[in-house]
């Protein structure tokens, strides 16, 4: 085993020896300085060795002496590995600068090693005095290394640091002299024991200790010195600031809390969180990169502020919470920075450039969704329990300030995602890369899965999270460079692979889970098959549809809280960049993001409050909660009517669904909202437990009927025929809440029935309306018509989709309807009802105009030659369509085993069954009877109309010469354009967008303020000192005396 | 009167960052920045003092033996040498930023590097 203390003395060796040996070449300077990284890495990683397999430490006395009379220094678990993270960070970051300090000679990579040093020793001493001295070694060492690249900028932002820096260290300095003074030590440990607080005099001494260390880690807003040296700096110099000084800054803290104790952890986490959120809302106002990823370092510093200021709270959760997000910071950030100094753009929109190069933008989306603590990424787990943790301390206040300031964060990180995937960008700057830039960043975000992985067996329920589906979605990623037929078809095998493993048995013991487990899968495997109409290899679709249906498997797999929201958020992720892939998806993509961050965040919320005081993490014991009732299952509420995408909240809809591709908006819409349909009754069973959150249900009952009447309004005055649909799923969505929020047998039965048709119809809709989409190239009605002719399978599916729909006899959607009817008279919800009732015939309008527009009327001149609909388009519609004729003709074959599961809930009011007639209080009813004489009805019908129009003369198409006109070229008198232009004088005050000006005027809000508050950031120097001092002051005055 | 020196230490500092924060001039301020190091260290100096006692060498007129009992706290003067050094480290890049600031814009004028902001 190698001593801790040849750090130093290669450090210190090695800096020497550069400058001796600078004759052999700025080669051999630059190995060595790596090689010398290396070693002080590998004595580092061996002690963390060490100290996992015998649990082995170290502790060096100087000179010989215990302290006080030395300094010593210590290497245990905590100093093992975060030393290990400075050198890795160090060595990767020396790979990546390698060009620069080259071109910079012995000089800088002198400072470099000094640096990497500086921080080592930072990390391992146990003496005050010491720590100040490298604290400035390793200060002064990073005002070199701004400069590696000298330009105006970095000059500038070097000085700020340094005049700023320096006040802070004498700071610490006087308060470093001034413990000594009161406790006769300099060792930290002696300083923790000589109570210090309780001497007058001695707190004040403290204080400045702490205070100068919390402005190391840069709070807001007295850290505008630190914002221009990750501005200015080379990015390669800015990962090593953000990772490695900002790491071992905190671990100074950690060490420096120990002599406070918990006395000031109030103003600690008050101060993190100011700093978190201020940061983060001020990010959103950034285009520069560098600057960018500043404001989020620092954020990320203030939350890791914060988590040692929740200390009390967090019990022996602590380390795992401030590690988790610690490493994901580190690694993240430092891949950030890395990626901006290979793309070298001033502005984020420069970062469309890494669509030429798919694999960096595998990584660049990596490190996004990690910083924003999606799974599989350590800080996700660490999110969880710091959330869990919080509400069980009943720190509701905080743990919102947590939640709000990693809303803002996802607002610019998922704008800057955005850009890069699909931002107009027509001159895409090229850049260069070299190996030794490429490979750190790889290094990194492969460290973030790896790193998921592990952490995830730490969190509470996480060991039930399985991860063999994410290792497919990663094997599907490594051979996207194949054909479209091999990877469909892999991907139909696997889902089939686990609907046969999965359904059977939940059959059997969980209906509830086999029927979204069925939409879910067969939905899945079935809108897939239409993927096979595609050409080409279809870029990241496999990876990001089966990252989908992963998360939507977890959903149904999950038993405790912790999994189903991994579940949650893996689905979330999944579906983002399904929805993001259509051509004019970035605006609608972000909103999707961020409607589900926000709804995420308040399920997060509302787990954690239900959590709170139970020993379970189970799901079930949401219907074991007894306070904050109404708080829980309101943001568990909110969260999920963010996907099913409510009154209110709606607005990510119509453009995700209409924009997205032909086969991924049955996904989304089909399918996706389903989940949401799920959560909702996961959360009504719970609060079928809780008489008093009937109050809930009801307003839940209204908002369902708004939301439908509001669909159906906005789908009738729609042009675009796939935002018609998007409309009405918004509706249909409305119906099922509607009909879950009656909380009755009938109600929930209805609901069922709602949810099983709207997936079946709706995905008969999208998948034929996006196929005539791909054949005739345009998403408006108004320029189709006519196309029974060219389509006339597809013309067959749409119509029976719209049957269905429209809730008329004899299709399955006339079950729903009748069934809605009893239980809303049952219930005696008469004006709701009504309400829901009045957009039902609604409905009607724009499925005429639906089938009306597209497919009757006259044929475009254009459209003469277009093709039927792709037959890989025809099969899963077909199926769907048998798939509806069954539960038509045999409605008892579904309700039946629905009821007998209701009845675990609702013991009461049920259907009867005799064969295939339902008997309810109110009236029965006969599926099969209505089919077969709905059939019979019309073949008589039409058998009537062929004998009467057998002498009919046919004429041509432009034959208009009855109108006594004589065109002269071809004129069509379909007239589809603004068909309602009537019902929009009369209605159209209703569909005023006043919910989308609203979510307007908050994003503007939120940018105004930010856009306020970065004023004082003015950029002079002195004005960041004189922040430094008054913050000091403030925070003595007001917090601390 | 052995506040004396603490007092002006003190004093020195609050001087020192009076001139950092209210001076216009680079140079100036980076003078400031001496006098606020140069008052902590006589504060370190002073705060190692005790009243009749001795500077703190073994000499003649100080033996091993009563060393304790003679002498003022060493380790503060100890200290300061490192933390002077330390100071003139800082102070010498410093001046040299000055230098290459007033390089590329030819004023040392604070208030003319404001290109990094918001």
């Amino acid at each position: 085993m190698v001593s801790p203390i040849h750090i130093i003395t290669i450090g210190l060796g090695l800096a020497f020896a550069l400058g001796l040996l600078q004759g052999f070449g700025k080669n051999f300077s630059g190995i060595l300085m790596l090689l010398g990284v290396a070693a002080m890495g590998f004595i580092s990683f061996q002690w963390l060795v060490a100290f996992f397999t015998s649990g082995s430490t170290s502790e060096i006395f100087t000179a010989g002496f215990k302290p006080p009379y030395s300094i010593n220094l210590m290497m245990g678990k905590h100093e093992a590995v975060l030393a290990s993270m400075v050198n890795l960070v160090g060595l990767l970051g020396g790979i990546y600068l390698w060009d620069t300090l080259k071109k910079q000679g012995f000089h800088a990579m002198l400072v470099y090693l000094v640096f990497i040093m500086g921080m080592n020793i930072m990390i391992m001493t146990r003496d005050a005095f010491n720590l100040f001295v490298f604290m400035e070694v390793v200060s002064i060492a990073t005002a070199g290394l701004v400069i590696l690249e000298q330009n105006n900028k970095s000059v500038q932002a070097g000085f700020k640091y340094m005049i700023a820096t320096s006040v802070i260290a004498g700071l610490f300095l006087m308060g470093i002299i001034f413990s000594y003074y009161f406790a006769a030590t300099l060792n930290i440990d002696g300083l923790a024991n000589a109570n210090l607080l309780a001497i007058k005099g001695g707190s004040l001494a403290i204080f400045l200790v702490l205070i100068s260390i919390i402005l190391e880690l840069k709070p807001f807003p007295a850290n505008g010195w630190a914002l221009d040296v990750y501005h200015a700096a080379t990015p390669g110099v800015s990962a090593l600031i953000s990772a490695a000084s900002a790491t071992a800054m905190y671990f100074v803290f950690y060490k420096v809390l120990g002599i406070v104790g918990d006395s000031w952890s109030q103003v600690i986490a008050a101060i993190g969180l100011l700093t978190f959120v201020g940061s983060n809302l001020l990010g959103t106002k950034q285009d520069n990169p560098n600057r960018l990823l500043g404001y989020s370092s620092i954020g990320q510093m203030g939350l890791l502020m914060a988590i040692l200021g929740f200390r009390p709270f967090l019990g022996e959760k602590l380390e795992f919470i401030a590690f988790t997000i610690l490493l994901t910071h580190y690694l993240a950030k430092a891949g950030l920075f890395w990626l901006a100094g290979i793309i070298k753009s001033e502005n984020l929109k420069g970062f469309a450039a890494l669509r030429k190069k798919p694999f960096m933008l595998f990584l660049f989306g990596t490190f996004v969704f990690a910083l924003i603590g999606f799974p599989p990424f350590p800080s996700f787990f660490g999110k969880w329990e710091l959330v869990m943790h919080l509400a069980n301390g009943h720190m509701y206040g905080w743990m919102f300030a947590v939640l709000l300031g990693s809303f803002f964060e996802g607002i610019y990180l998922f704008r800057w995602l955005g850009y890069s995937i699909k931002i107009d960008h027509l001159a895409l700057p090229d850049f260069k890369v070299d190996w030794n830039k490429i490979i750190p960043v790889g290094i990194f975000a492969i460290g973030l899965y790896v790193a998921g992985y592990f952490t995830s067996g730490f969190a509470e329920g996480g060991t039930a999270i399985n991860f063999i589906p994410l290792f497919f979605v990663a094997f599907l990623l490594m051979i996207d460079f194949l054909p479209i037929i091999i990877k469909n078809t892999i991907s139909i095998a696997a889902i089939a692979w686990y609907s046969f493993s999965i359904l059977p048995p939940l059959y059997e013991h969980d209906m509830l889970r086999f029927i979204f487990a069925g939409i879910f899968l067969i939905g899945g495997g079935l809108t897939l098959i239409a993927g096979y109409a595609y050409k080409g290899k279809r870029p990241g679709f496999y990876p990001v549809a089966l990252l989908m249906y992963v998360g939507l498997a977890q959903i149904i797999e999950a038993q405790n809280m912790l999994h189903f929201f991994f579940g949650w958020e893996i689905m979330t992720a999944g579906s983002y960049f399904l929805i993001i892939r259509g051509k004019r998806s970035m605006p609608h993509g972000l909103s999707y993001m961020l409607f589900s961050i926000g709804g995420a965040y308040a399920l997060l919320a509302g787990f954690g409050m239900a959590h709170a005081g139970q020993a379970s993490l189970s799901l079930d014991v949401l219907a074991n909660v007894s306070q904050n009732v109404s708080w829980i299952f309101g943001l568990l509420a909110v969260g999920f009517l963010t996907k099913t995408a409510s009154l209110g909240l709606h607005i990510w809809l119509p453009g995700a669904h209409g924009e997205a591709e032909s086969d991924v908006s049955p996904m989304v819409s089909a399918i996706l909202l389903k989940a949401g349909v799920f959560g909702l009754v996961i959360l009504m069973i719970a609060m079928g437990h809780h008489p008093e959150a009937a109050n809930i249900a009801y307003i839940l009952g209204w908002l369902g009927a708004l939301t439908a009447l509001a669909g159906n309004l906005g789908a009738t005055f729609q042009e675009d025929a796939k935002r018609l649909l998007a409309y009405s799923s918004i509706a249909q969505l409305g119906y099922i809440l509607f009909a879950l929020s009656i909380m009755t047998h009938l109600g929930w039965l209805t609901a069922f029935t709602y949810s099983i048709n709207h997936f079946m119809y709706k995905a008969i809709l999208f998948l034929t309306i996006g196929a005539v989409v791909l054949r005739v190239g345009t998403h408006n009605m108004y320029e189709m018509g006519g196309l029974i002719k060219r389509m006339p399978f597809a013309f067959i599916a749409v119509l029976i989709g719209i049957i269905a729909l429209s809730g008329v006899p004899p299709l399955s959607g006339f079950a729903g309807k009748w069934l809605f009817y009893n239980a809303v008279i049952d219930k005696g919800w008469y004006f709701q009802g009504a309400i829901v009732f009045f957009s039902g015939t609604i409905a009607f309008l724009y499925l005429f105009k639906l089938i009306y527009s597209v497919f009757l009327g006259q044929l475009k001149d254009n459209h003469r030659q277009v093709k039927e609909i792709s037959v890989w388009f025809i099969i899963p519609i077909y199926v769907l369509i048998i798939g509806i004729m069954i539960f038509s003709a045999k409605p008892q074959w579904v309700l039946q085993p629905l009821g007998e599961m209701i009845t675990s809930w609702y013991p009461n009011g049920g259907l009867q069954w005799d064969g295939g007639l339902a008997t309810s209080a109110l009236g029965y009813w006969n599926g099969s009877g209505i089919m077969i004489s709905i059939v019979i009805m019309f073949a008589l019908l039409l058998s009537w109309l062929l004998v009467m129009s057998r002498k009919a003369q046919k004429v041509e198409q432009f034959n208009i010469v009855y109108s006594a006109e004589r065109p002269f070229r071809p004129e069509t008198t379909h007239v589809s354009y603004n068909i309602y232009a009537g019902y929009n004088k009369a209605l159209g005050f209703l569909v005023t967008p006043v919910i989308a000006a609203f979510w307007d005027s908050m994003d503007n809000l939120v940018h105004s303020v930010a856009g306020f508050f970065r004023k004082i950031y003015s950029g002079n120097g002195q004005v960041y000192v004189a922040h430094v001092v008054l913050f000091v002051v403030v925070v003595y005055f007001f917090a601390i005396a | 009167m052995e506040y004396i020196s603490i007092i002006v230490g003190l004093l020195l500092i609050i001087f020192g960052l009076w001139g950092v924060l209210t001076q216009k001039n680079i140079l100036k301020i980076i003078i400031g920045f001496s006098l606020f190091d140069t008052g902590l260290h006589v504060v370190m100096v002073s705060i190692s003092y005790v009243k009749g006692r001795t500077a703190p060498i073994l000499d003649d007129t100080v033996s091993i033996a009563d060393a304790a009992k003679k002498i003022v706290d060493p380790i503060p003067q100890a200290l300061v040498l490192t933390a002077i050094v330390i100071g003139l480290g800082v102070t010498a890049l410093m001046l040299a930023y000055a230098m290459k600031m007033y390089k590329q814009k030819g004023t040392l004028d604070i208030s003319g590097y404001k290109e990094l902001n918001g």
